[in-house]
């Protein structure tokens, strides 16, 4: 057997292990999400068969629309899905800056925009087509044009 | 509490923290190295959404900013793995890491690949990292006699690693109770997953289109985060509970291309006792380094005309 070195553990030592070890269980407990430091909420919550979600479209010369295609963007575009759920909080020049950024996003892929189109879909998990769920009911809430945004 | 606090400040072995420094400072020098933080510097200010400390910028970080932070903070972290100046190096490293890991989380969602990296590396800053399996610690020839330096650092991250699975399982049953379980949650769950990717995902699909299998599923992986904090008690239980942690990882991916690499990478190099592990191959090195001492060396076998 080696020599075992006995000093003490100095006090440095034995606050920070337990403050460390103090805020990361209370951020366990509590849910608290002070990052680094975190809630620890993966898949927490129980999801439901009827998702409410939103899906930002382009609408070219022509009147097509186009899903925008977020995952083909740069990684800085990946956030989609929590800008476009919170889009209705946000003020009027707030939501034209957000269109305006996945307008030249798309642009600067060669796509043409006229507009952008946001709308809520309703889709049932539960009911599907083939390997596919069936298509989601959609509704038009916004549509961005010409620098404004204007509420459907 | 006191058998508590005498677990944790317990003597440990020097090259198990030694083990820690290179391991964790190995993946968060990947991570640093290979990471889209500059890519993330050129996020138009609309869609940033900052998390944590990022609330006081308006925007990412410069990529002028970021290029710097992040060519120093790999570096720190390589010079840590390989036991340079490890008290200065790894805090550095780790430092530099967090706003650029930070910048991650900052698109709306926390992410929580890195953040078991960053939490377990935290008793290693402050720690003797180097007194083994360093240049340092090879020029002193310091000898591997355990002390009490060295038995928190591993233990803290232990706990850490530990309550990480555990708090996630609560929060399970905080926010959804048994319904987690036994509801469709994990079907539905699959099913969104594979409708939004862009070709039908067929490890969700499999395991959706069976609600038995579902159910399942669901228990096992909320059985396994509650159940985790068992390798406190019983070390011996890591031999399952790490495998298992490793394929529920595997799956995710899998099922749902979710890559949780870094995570399941810090279970394994903090809950294996690699200074055990260096024990049992020695004899090996041993014999490898006898097998060199006795093969000729070359100039042994060139001719007396060759050598002139």
């Amino acid at each position: 057997m080696q020599n075992v070195q006995r000093l003490a553990v100095p006090a440095w030592t034995r606050w920070f292990v337990g403050a460390f070890l103090t805020v990361f269980v209370v951020c366990g407990v509590a849910g608290v999400e002070a990052w680094p430091l975190t809630g620890w909420r993966l898949f927490a919550d129980a999801r439901r068969p009827v998702q409410v979600a939103w899906q930002a479209v382009t609408v070219d010369g022509a009147g097509h629309e186009t899903p925008v295609p977020f995952r083909d963007l740069p990684v800085g575009f990946h956030g989609n899905v929590q800008v476009l759920k919170g889009f209705a909080r946000l003020p009027a020049a707030e939501q034209a800056a957000v269109c305006r950024a996945w307008a030249d996003a798309v642009r600067a892929r060669g796509g043409q925009v006229e507009a952008v189109r946001i709308y809520r879909t309703g889709a049932d998990v539960s009911r599907r087509v083939g390997e596919r769920g069936a298509p989601p009911a959609r509704e038009l809430r916004w549509t961005c044009q010409g620098g404004g945004v204007a509420a459907a | 509490m006191a058998s508590a606090e005498a677990w944790l400040f317990a003597p440990g072995d020097p090259r198990r923290v030694a083990a820690l420094r290179i391991g964790l400072g190995a993946v968060l020098a990947l991570r640093l190295a290979t990471g889209p933080y500059l890519e993330l510097a050129r996020q138009p200010a609309a869609l940033f959404r900052p998390i944590s400390f990022l609330h006081l910028l308006d925007a990412m970080p410069s990529p002028g900013i970021v290029a710097v932070l992040q060519v120093v903070a790999t570096a720190a972290a390589v010079l840590a793995c390989a036991g340079v100046a490890a008290r200065v190096t790894l805090p550095l490293a780790w430092a530099g890491a967090l706003p650029l890991i930070a910048m991650t989380s900052s698109l709306g969602k926390v992410v929580h690949n890195d953040v078991l990296l960053l939490l377990a590396l935290v008793p290693l800053l402050p720690a003797r990292s180097a007194d083994a399996w360093s240049p340092g610690a090879r020029r002193r020839r310091a000898g591997r006699a355990p002390g009490v330096a060295y038995g928190w650092p591993v233990r803290t991250a232990l706990l850490v690693v530990a309550g990480a699975y555990f708090f996630t399982g609560l929060a399970k049953l905080l926010h959804a109770g048994p319904a987690w379980v036994t509801s469709g949650n994990l079907r539905w769950v699959l099913y969104a997953s594979s409708d939004s990717a862009a070709a039908p995902n067929p490890a969700a699909l499999f395991v959706a289109d069976r609600p038995w299998l579902a159910h399942l599923v669901a228990f096992a992986t909320l059985a396994l985060e509650l159940g985790f904090p068992l390798v406190l008690l019983r070390p011996r239980a890591a031999l399952v509970l790490v495998p298992c942690v490793l394929a529920m990882h595997a799956g995710i991916w899998v099922a749902m291309g979710l890559n949780y690499w870094p995570m399941a990478v810090t279970v394994v190099l903090v809950l294996v006792d690699w200074a055990a592990v260096a024990d049992r191959l020695r004899p090996y090195n041993h014999f490898l380094r006898l097998k060199k001492s006795h093969r000729p060396a070359p100039d042994s076998t060139m001719s007396p005309s060759a050598q002139a």
